[in-house]
Parts: structure tokens; sequence; C-alpha cells
């Protein structure tokens, strides 16, 4: 054999080893949210901002010279279908990792699939601590979305702040999200202000039609300041029964509503009918009034780029961070293999438009601080938007945590 | 329990109430008369409420149109019922009530996504109109004008359907048809015809209730499903196919569900589910029905 042949063997043989990679095909990625149905107001927002994270990433080669793909499915926000789908998706389409749902319903079903299976599971929004408590936890599911434990100390905080207030009504719908974060709200009151009494508690089913007598029966208790856990239509709803009933105006506007009520969708929904001068949440206010960080800036002009909508989602940061999480997780293990990528994400810290998170080594979650403020008329939209957003908690001592 | 209290309790529980009666009453008519359970009541709840948002939409420009909407959504909704009664429904009468049932659920999957489609997953609202959107102070508690207005309709709408009903020629046939169809066609009257204008009335009623909730609820898919399983525990305890049994069901459920918050606050609904119950023990036919032959 001549030196020019076996040279020419050899380009040959290393052309074909990035060939070989590339014909791995892209990274698969198992996306089970709800696109109909009631929630399908959060579930395809999260999955547009997913889907952004994707064609960023894609537009600069990937990830360890892989394309992602996102294969979306309809979850209906039904846990046995949530499971249906991902077990097909695992199984039938060889999906490598998972990332979706919506509900504290969905979420925990999901994990154990993905224990099953050993694929890497992260959950985007779902906020019921028993996710990744001691029981449940699982090596392969991660949670990019805070908690009930955060989102009742972050409103508990607000409600502290507020020194004249003696009596406080709470109102949440009836399951598993509301009971916890009432829960862990009324828990952090108590310690930070013994003084102020509970001195009412409501309990609409989520998706109730009629909120109107649950108003009454809680303006009849006559609270300083009210704790809401409601959000949604339901949220919509009540305010549109509320308002008239003079109930914001017998709690001088002192409402907390822990449940994203302050992002840009619900705002929208509601327009001039909002309660402007409570304080709500969101993960991305979307429209910073002042202060937005640069990173923020340019995820939200991106983003309604690829929606094409005038004013975006408050609800796509999630999508957006959940799949920049997973991609650093597969760097930092340099390979694909759910159980490497497992390894590799306890512990790391991410970027984020609105800042690091990192995931917790023992509970797999970021504990992630969220945005609250004064929901405030601006002349410059059509909708309230939120005043001065500040990120709350500071900080989130982990023994604080029930996990 | 002071005055003021007991006084805004019951006023909540009648919104509630003839909020309920205004859909549940064309479901009752319907079963009533036709003997047809009919599951995409809700549906065309729904699509009322879409249509009236979308005229709202359309005549923003122009100025507040709540009315004008409310009445396109109920013409919008009763064309809409009357052509799938003509071309679908008809050619479900004479078979087994479990096929009517399965057509009617298939609607609201129809319906359901094709709303979805139309008009897309958001969140709508639509504003009180502007004369209606104040409160008035009763006995130390604020009354909003809308939930007035509701607690006057409800009753106006029961008493029209019980003349039209008791004391009109098309009442007469239609009470006939609900006793022997074949005899009132045989007789020589228009069945057809007759079916055709009740599926029509009742889903006028149904998009009108649909258009006049927007004031007071969110536009979102699936309310459909979430109002009919309420219109028809309302139907239920008042007797399936009474048109008063549906109003005076209505009211129990609202005050049962107003009075029922203050003694039970963290079993909201067990005191209605719980009187359904008891009901369906003791009357299986419903406070107003009669015993199905």
């Amino acid at each position: 054999m001549n030196i020019r042949r076996l040279v020419g063997l050899a380009a040959a043989l290393a052309a074909l080893v990035p060939m070989g990679a590339l014909a791995a095909g892209p990274i698969k990625i198992g996306f089970p949210i709800p696109m109909s149905g009631p929630t399908a107001v959060y579930g395809i927002p999260v999955l547009k901002g997913a889907q952004l994270a994707v064609q960023e990433i894609n537009a600069k080669g990937g990830v360890l010279g892989r394309k992602l793909e996102i294969l979306p499915r309809d979850s209906k926000a039904n846990a046995d279908e949530a499971v249906r789908l991902s077990r097909e998706l695992i199984i039938k389409d060889n999906v490598d990792f998972l990332v979706g749902t919506l509900t504290s319903a969905e979420a925990p079903a999901v994990s154990t699939v993905a224990k099953e299976n050993k694929i890497v599971f992260i959950a985007p929004t779902s906020k019921s601590t028993i996710l990744t408590d001691a029981q449940h936890i699982n090596p392969y599911i991660f949670r990019v979305s805070s908690n009930t434990d955060v989102e009742g100390l972050a409103g508990a905080i607000l409600m502290a702040r507020w020194k004249n207030v003696k009596t406080v009504a709470t109102i949440a719908p009836d399951y598993a999200y509301g009971r916890d974060s009432i829960a862990a709200f009324v828990k952090n009151l108590k310690k930070l202000r013994p003084d102020i009494k509970i001195v009412d508690e409501e309990w609409p089913k989520l998706g109730q039609p009629d909120f109107t007598p649950f108003i009454t029966a809680q303006m009849s208790k006559k609270p300083d300041a009210i704790y809401c856990s409601l959000f949604a239509g339901d949220f919509v709803t009540f305010t549109k029964e509320a308002k008239p009933l003079g109930y914001f105006k017998a709690i001088d506007n002192r409402m907390i509503d822990g449940a994203e009520v302050g992002t840009t969708d619900e705002a929208k929904a509601l327009g001039a009918d909002y309660p402007f001068g409570i304080i709500s949440d969101s993960y991305d206010p979307v429209i910073f009034t002042s202060n937005e960080p640069p990173e923020h800036k340019k995820f939200i002009e991106d983003l309604k780029a690829f929606t094409k909508e005038k004013y975006a989602s408050g609800w796509s940061i999630v999508g957006y961070q959940s799949i920049f999480a997973l991609v650093d997780g597969i760097k930092k293990a340099g390979t694909t293999d759910s159980t490497a990528v497992a390894k590799a994400l306890p512990g790391m810290t991410f970027d984020t438009p609105v800042g690091k998170r990192t995931f917790s080594v023992n509970s797999h979650e970021t504990f992630a601080p969220e945005y609250w403020g004064v929901m405030v008329k601006e002349a410059a939209y059509p909708f309230a938007v939120m005043k001065n957003p500040e990120l709350l908690p500071k900080s989130f001592p982990a023994k604080n945590s029930t996990n | 329990m002071p005055a003021s209290l007991v006084f805004s309790q019951m006023m909540s529980g009648l919104t509630t109430a003839m909020f309920l009666f205004l859909i549940a009453s064309g479901l009752s008519l319907v079963f009533g008369v036709m003997r047809v359970i009919n599951f995409a009541h809700g549906s065309f709840y729904m699509v009322g409420a879409y249509l009236a948002w979308q005229v709202v939409h359309w005549l923003h420009p122009i100025g507040p149109s709540f009315w004008l909407a409310a009445l396109a959504a109920g013409l919008g909704v009763a064309l809409l019922g009357g052509v799938i009664e003509r071309l679908l429904l008809r050619h479900l009468y004479g078979v087994d009530e479990l096929y009517q049932l399965l057509f009617t659920y298939a609607l609201v999957l129809i319906l359901g996504d094709a709303a979805k489609f139309v008009w897309g997953t958001d969140q709508l609202s639509v504003s009180a109109p502007p004369a209606l959107a104040g409160g008035i102070q009763i006995f130390g508690t604020t009354q909003p004008l809308y939930s007035l207005f509701m607690i006057a309709i409800g009753p106006l709408i029961a008493v029209v359907g019980w003349l039209v009903l008791t004391r009109s020629g098309a009442g007469r046939l239609m009470r006939a048809a609900a006793h022997d169809r074949e005899m009132l066609g045989a007789l020589g009257a228009n069945v057809g015809v007759l079916y055709t204008g009740m599926f029509v009335v009742s889903s006028f009623l149904a998009g009108l209730s649909g258009a006049l909730v927007t004031p007071i609820q969110s536009i979102v898919p699936g309310m459909d499903v979430l109002i009919i399983v309420q219109a028809f525990i309302v139907v239920v305890i008042g007797g399936m196919g009474s048109f008063w049994g549906t109003f005076w069901g209505s009211v129990i459920y609202g005050e049962v569900l107003s009075f029922g918050i203050l003694v039970f606050p963290s079993f909201s609904l067990f005191s209605v589910y719980a009187l359904m119950a008891v009901i369906l023990i003791l009357r299986p036919w419903g406070l107003f029905g009669q015993p199905l032959r």
C-alpha cells in the first residue's frame, strides 16, 4: 500500500467520523403539554418558549454537533393522558428526554414514567411540593418552576409589610395547588407577623362558574387584606363578580394573588376590568416599566418575532429556561445519555434571561423566585402592568422547604 | 348571624340561581317536550358567549353594544340549533335514546374544537353595559346592578315560558307532544315544525344566557362542560321536564350553595351534592317531576 492511498484512506475515515455523529439524527425531546381545554391558555405559550429556545440553539449548530427536535403532544392537562403520551414518546419515538406537562396532576405522574425508563424529565410549571419531596424524588425528575413553599413565603413577606393589617382572609381553588399554597402562606405569615389573625378561608372548586356566594361570605368577615390563589379564567370570573360587590374597595385593594395573575396573559384578558392596585406575581412580567435586564429585553423581542404577537406571554420563559437547563446538562455530561445528564444536573447553575438558577442537589429544583409588584394602569398599555417588579423571596433557605 | 349577612348571602344565592336557571330552562324544555337529553346545551351557551364577545369586539369602534350583542348571540345560536335539528338530530327521534345522547355528546366535542379554532385558547372578557356597571346600597350591603338585573330576568323568563306553555295554542301542542308524539301527528299537527321550533327556542335561551353571563364571567374553552354538569343537577333536583321544577331547583341550588359555604367553608360544594343525593333517594323523579311511566 503506498503512502498516498494510506493518507487518502485516513482522510476518508476522518471525514466519516462527524458524518457518523450526524447520522445519529437530532436529539429528540418529548413535550407533553395541554394544547386544548381550559389550560391550553398556558400550555401553548410554554411550548412556544421551548420552541424558541430550540430554534436559537439549532441556529448556533445545536449541541454536541446535533440539532434539537421537540415532539409536542397534547396532554389535555390530564394525568393519564400525559402518562400514556410519555410512554409512547419513549417507546415509539425514542425520545432522549422529556420536558413539559403543565399541572401538578400531570407532572408527578410523568415523573414515575421518567424513573421507570431512566429518561430525564424537566417540569417547567408544576408548583406542587410533592413533585420533588423526599418520598417522590427520583434521579430523573427536575423542576425549573418555583414551588408552593417559595410562593407562600413571598406572599407572606409582602403581606407582613402592611403594618396596619391585623386580619387576613384567603381564597383558593380546592385542589392540591390551592391547598398547598395557602398552607405555605399561612405558615410563613404566622412566623413573620404572629399578630395577624386568619379570619376566613374560602375554597371554591377549580373552574367554579359563579363565585358570588364565596365573595359575599368572605366580605362578611371584614378582613383587612386578602391572600388569593385563584388564576386563569377563575380569576377573571372572580374579579368581574367581586368588583361590583365592592370587594376590592372594602379591602382598599390590599389583595395579594400568588398564582401568576401578574402576567400579561391575565392582564390582557381582564383589560379595563382588572382590579388595579392589587399585588401579584409572574415568572416574567414581560413589560418592565423600569430596570429591565438587557437579556430579558432581547428574549422578549425574539419571542414576539417568533410568535408574531403584539404582546408576549408571561409563561413562555419557563419553557425557554427548561430547554436551556437541559442543554447545559447535556454539555456538562458531554453525552445525550439520560443517566449521565441526570447526574450532571443536580447542583448545576444555568443562565436565564432573568438571572441564574441552580438545581438543588437534594430536591432537583431551583426554588425560583418570581417577580412581584403592584398591578397598575399605564397610559401606554390597554391592560394592567406590574409596577417596579421585585424578585421575591431574596433567598430561600432549603431548611424552610418541606422537601 | 347578622341580618345584613343573611341578606347578602340570599342575594348571592339568587344571582347564582337565576344565572343557572337561564341555562337550565332551555335544557329542561327540550327534555320535557322532546325527551332529548341535549348534552350540547352547554356548548350552545359557550358559542353564545363567544358570539357576544365577537359582536362587542366588532362594534367596539362605534361604542358599547352589549345588548345588541346579546340579541345577536341568541339569534345566532338559535339559527345554529335550528340547522342542527333539521339536518341531523331529526334522524334520531325514533331510535334508542342512547344514540341521541351520543350524538349530542359528539356535538360537544365538535363545537368545543370549532370554538377553539375560531377564537383561539385565550381567555376573553366582555365589560358590563355602562348602565349596569355600578351597584346600589341595600341593607348595608352593596348589590351590583347587573346581579339585580339577572335576578329580575330569571322570573320573567319563567313566567313567559309558563304562560306560553299553559295558555297558548303552541303551548297546548307542546304539552300534547310531550304526552304522545305519534297521536299528535295522527291528529294532523305538524310535529316536525313543532320540534324544530322547540329546539330553536331552547338554543336561543342557551345563546342568550351565554351572552348574558359574559359581563360577570370569563369566556374560556371548557366553559361548556363546566356549566352543563351544574345545569343537569338543577334539572334533576327540580324534576326532569318540569319547567317550574327547574326554576325552584335553581333557587334551591343557589341558596344551599350560598348558605352551605357559611356552615362548611372547607367543603363548599358538599351541601349541594348532599342535597341532590337526598332528593334522589326520596324522590328519584325530582321535586316537581312525575314518576316516569
